[in-house]
């Protein structure tokens, strides 16, 4: 819908770290399908939603059974539901409005990644693929694990074991093997460590296609685009390869049994390869030539036009960011902290990092103000240009008076009420998706009020009232213990903030203390080099008016 | 209820009922979203909110009072789930409050001026205000903290309205420009003016946000299209030179323009043909703020003789 009105470079990519959300020590995030939230899990075993509009935490999960480290979180496809692993071999299903647990069974092992099924609306039904085992098919409705095979024996009659038991397997260990749905939930994507891409049909448990990677070396992670046309595949070779997607969207079971069908006179493996060819074709492939590094985390953008990759060297946080026809296009570099998780929000040119003491990265545009938007008459210019005048520009002209004649058609009709459909409904409309987790006001507490007008009153009576204000709440940072209150709000988002915020703070700050006017007259003749810090860290008023 | 109508079909409305509950004048009056309360607005520093009963008689009754504010209020708005209400005073405040138990939960401090207009997002998790401080503030409504600060106009911000999906924010001044605002970022998308620019009293997004309606003090409201920023229809007949008199769109049958008007009546045109379809006469000031139902042929309008009038369509 503003489409016309935005920027059209808007779909571009970020290039500089914009804020940082902090909330214990987080492991790795997901957005939700439209990016309004974004759900993060902790090294305590909590996950924490974060309303990425305001930056503000919107709902935090904890579960006291778990207090193991979240591995990976996962929304369900209308953003109902989220699905965590945590490193105590659990997985745990929540109902994102109402918090509440839905179901939680224990694995075998811990499982590495989670997905849930992108193509039901409610989905109980979630791929799991642990550290030391094949990738699984989890049923919470059932209750019941399915393993998929990882790779298809030579032998043609004889089909990777299906196995239904939450027994132990036994078999030769496996080495991670990566999987992951397809765009509509009916395939399951899998690499496997022999550098092979098998395409499972997860009801019947059988493998439908086989496509090998070239360098055969082992498959790390292996990703969707979000419209499902491209297929990413990270290997133990350092390099990220881009396969394009060659099966029609719906009904793909059946294109797939249809191919089968079609190929005559191979049999076995070589089927599914000759199957495999047409369902994938290997697009690019990228790789940094100079360091060789490997990557962690790769992912599309929202409209899968770049690709995102981050170095998984420790001590470095750096960002590769490649146009889908291959050419390297930014490397964003980070603090030196190495880089463990990354996401593109679905929709802005934004990234996600999270870095391994636990704080999440928000990268963005570089925002140039833009003039000729506050003055429609103005026209930016990219360099002087020369210009010359009119000969008769200057002339006085006797009869030009100020009739303007207006050739506006008034009579054509207007459509105020049709909306275009969205660009990101992309499936039918039938469930109502869960954009928003409603916003509970924090309620001010009485002190509070009695402080707001107190300090209304100061301002309005020095400016240097402001100084004493942030200089106590400075110290009461310090000083009292129980800042939970105070911890809370400023754990959300850390932003420069401006004096006013700073105040809103203190305020805040104040709420816990019990007696908070003597405090305060304690406070100011502590700490008198305090107020160099705090004024400094508060930032200048005019500087909060440009963001 | 004069009528000035040329159609037949035309329903006209009559004068249903008058709240007399306010001390001072009315300066803001609006529906909540599910069309249930009706919430007003006044100069005595109290909002109120009626339930509505459309099959009642008297269809509007009151229902909660919420005091708090120092002065007077200029501006009320509903949260979209009808349980919050966000009012901005000329104590420099926006408070926001609990629509059932009429309790004030937050005061979001900040500006440093009046401040005359305020709106919920339609998600509901940010507030904007626009003040005479010249600017507008997006506020987060959990923790009450201001996100941004936009240095909107060079005058008093006269409104701020959110589209339909909450990415656009319009604000309005007496410095006669529109701007448009990307509420995620706070970068300005555009600036909507004529050659002329009289004072802009009101502004707020056509149901489906492509169209903005602009009331200016030179007695005429517009309709704007965005993206070609440019007027497409023009409504003039009303008195607006003083007053920051609001408007409305009037959708529930046909489409129409609603607005209040210094001469005591309520105005009502077509949209596309921008005939006069009816003046609703019975105030005794100027009206100061009209709002249309959501849902049933309602209007409710508010004036400066402190009352409050229903009308309702002729069954």
């Amino acid at each position: 819908m503003n489409a016309p009105i935005i920027d059209p470079l808007q779909g571009d990519f970020p290039e500089v770290i914009e804020e940082y959300l902090e909330h214990g020590v987080i492991k790795c995030v997901a957005f939700n399908h439209r990016g309004s939230l974004l759900a993060a899990g902790c090294a305590d075993g909590s996950c924490v939603i974060w309303d990425f509009e305001t930056r503000g935490i919107a709902k935090v999960l904890r579960d006291n059974d778990c207090a193991a480290a979240i591995t990976s979180v996962s929304w369900s496809k209308y953003g109902h539901r989220l699905l965590v692993s945590a490193a105590d071999k659990s997985l745990t299903l929540w109902d994102v409005s109402t918090g509440d647990k839905i179901a939680r069974t224990t694995l075998q092992q811990t499982p590495l990644h989670a997905r849930l099924n992108p193509g039901l609306s409610s989905p109980s039904l979630c791929l799991a693929c642990p550290l030391s085992s094949a990738p699984m098919i989890v049923d919470f409705e059932i209750g019941c694990t399915t393993l998929l095979p990882v790779c298809v024996p030579e032998m043609p009659d004889v089909l990777a074991p299906p196995q239904r038991s939450k027994c132990a397997e036994s078999g030769p260990p496996f080495s991670p093997a990566a999987a992951c749905f397809n765009k509509c939930g009916d395939l399951v994507y899998v690499g496997n460590a022999k550098g092979e891409i098998l395409i499972v049909d997860y009801k019947s448990v059988r493998v439908l296609a086989l496509v090998p990677v070239s360098g055969g070396s082992a498959v790390k992670n292996i990703v969707f685009s979000r419209d499902g046309k491209y297929l990413l595949t990270n290997s133990h070779d350092r390099i990220i390869r881009i396969y394009e997607n060659l099966l029609p969207a719906k009904d793909v079971l059946r294109s797939l049994e249809d191919l089968g069908k079609n190929v005559d006179g191979v049999d076995g493996v070589e089927k599914m390869k000759t199957v495999g060819s047409k369902c994938l074709t290997l697009f690019r492939e990228f790789q940094d030539l100079v360091t060789k590094m490997h990557w962690k985390a790769p992912c599309f953008s929202g409209d899968g036009e770049w690709v995102v990759g981050g170095s998984a060297c420790k001590g470095e946080h750096k960002i590769y960011i490649w146009d889908r026809a291959g050419h390297l296009v930014k490397i964003l570099e980070g603090p030196k902290e190495a880089l463990i998780d990354l996401a593109w929000h679905p929709v802005h040119p934004v990234i996600v990092s999270v870095s391994l003491t636990g704080l999440v990265y928000i990268w963005a545009k570089d925002y140039t103000e833009n003039w000729s938007a506050f003055a429609p008459d103005f026209k930016e210019l990219e360099e002087n240009e020369e210009y010359v005048e009119r000969e008769d520009e200057f002339d006085l002209m006797p009869e030009t008076g100020k009739v303007k004649v207006s050739s506006v058609n008034e009579d054509e009709e207007v459509d105020i009420e049709t909306v275009e459909k969205d660009a990101f409904s992309d499936s039918d409309m039938s469930v109502e998706e869960l954009r928003y987790l409603p916003a509970e006001p924090i309620p001010d507490t009485n002190e509070e009020q009695d402080e707001l007008k107190l300090i209304e009153a100061r301002i309005s009576a020095s400016p240097a009232s402001e100084e004493a204000v942030q200089n106590g709440h400075v110290t009461d940072l310090v000083s009292s213990p129980q800042g939970e209150e105070m911890g809370e709000t400023r754990g959300k988002r850390k932003r420069k903030p401006s004096e006013k915020a700073m105040e809103l703070q203190a305020e805040k700050a104040k709420a816990s203390k019990a007696s908070g006017r003597t405090v305060r007259e304690k406070s100011r003749a502590v700490g008198d080099q305090e107020i160099d810090e705090s004024v400094n860290g508060g930032g200048d008023d005019d500087d909060d008016a440009y963001y | 209820m004069a009528e000035e109508v040329p159609s037949a079909s035309y329903i006209p409305y009559v004068h249903s009922q008058t709240l007399t509950s306010h001390a001072h004048a009315l300066s803001s009056l609006k529906f909540s979203s599910d069309g249930r309360l009706l919430a007003s607005a006044s100069g005595d520093q109290t909002i109120r909110t009626y339930a509505i009963n459309l099959k009642g008689d008297p269809i509007a009754e009151a229902a909660q009072v919420f005091t708090g504010h120092e002065s007077g209020i200029s501006d009320v708005a509903f949260s979209t789930d009808a349980r919050f209400i966000a009012s901005a005073s000329d104590d420099k405040t926006v408070k926001l409050w609990d629509v059932e138990s009429g309790s004030l939960i937050k005061t979001l401090q900040g500006h440093t001026n009046y401040v005359f207009c305020v709106n919920f997002n339609p998600q509901s998790n940010m507030i904007a205000s626009g003040s005479f401080d010249e600017t507008v503030r997006i506020w987060d409504v959990t923790t009450g903290k201001c996100l941004k600060v936009l240095p909107a106009h060079s005058d008093p911000v006269t409104a701020v309205d959110f589209n339909r999906d909450g990415s656009l924010i319009v604000s309005s001044s007496y410095d006669g420009l529109c701007r448009i605002w990307d509420s995620g970022t706070g970068h300005c998308v555009k600036t909507l003016m004529d050659d002329e620019n009289p004072p802009v009293s009101f502004v707020r997004f056509s149901p489906n946000g492509k169209f903005i309606l602009v009331g200016t003090l030179d007695n005429t409201l517009r309709l704007w299209n965005i993206s070609s920023a440019k007027y497409i229809k023009t409504y003039t007949g009303h008195a607006n030179s003083q007053y920051s008199v609001s408007s409305a769109f009037s959708v529930t049958n046909g489409k129409r323009i609603v607005s209040g008007s210094e001469d005591n009546c309520v105005y009502m045109w077509e949209l596309n043909s921008r005939k006069l379809l009816q003046k609703l006469e019975g105030h005794t000031e100027p009206v100061m703020s009209v709002a249309c139902h959501p849902t049933e042929n309602l209007i409710a309008s508010g004036s400066l003789d402190k009352s409050i009038r229903i009308w309702a369509q002729k069954k």
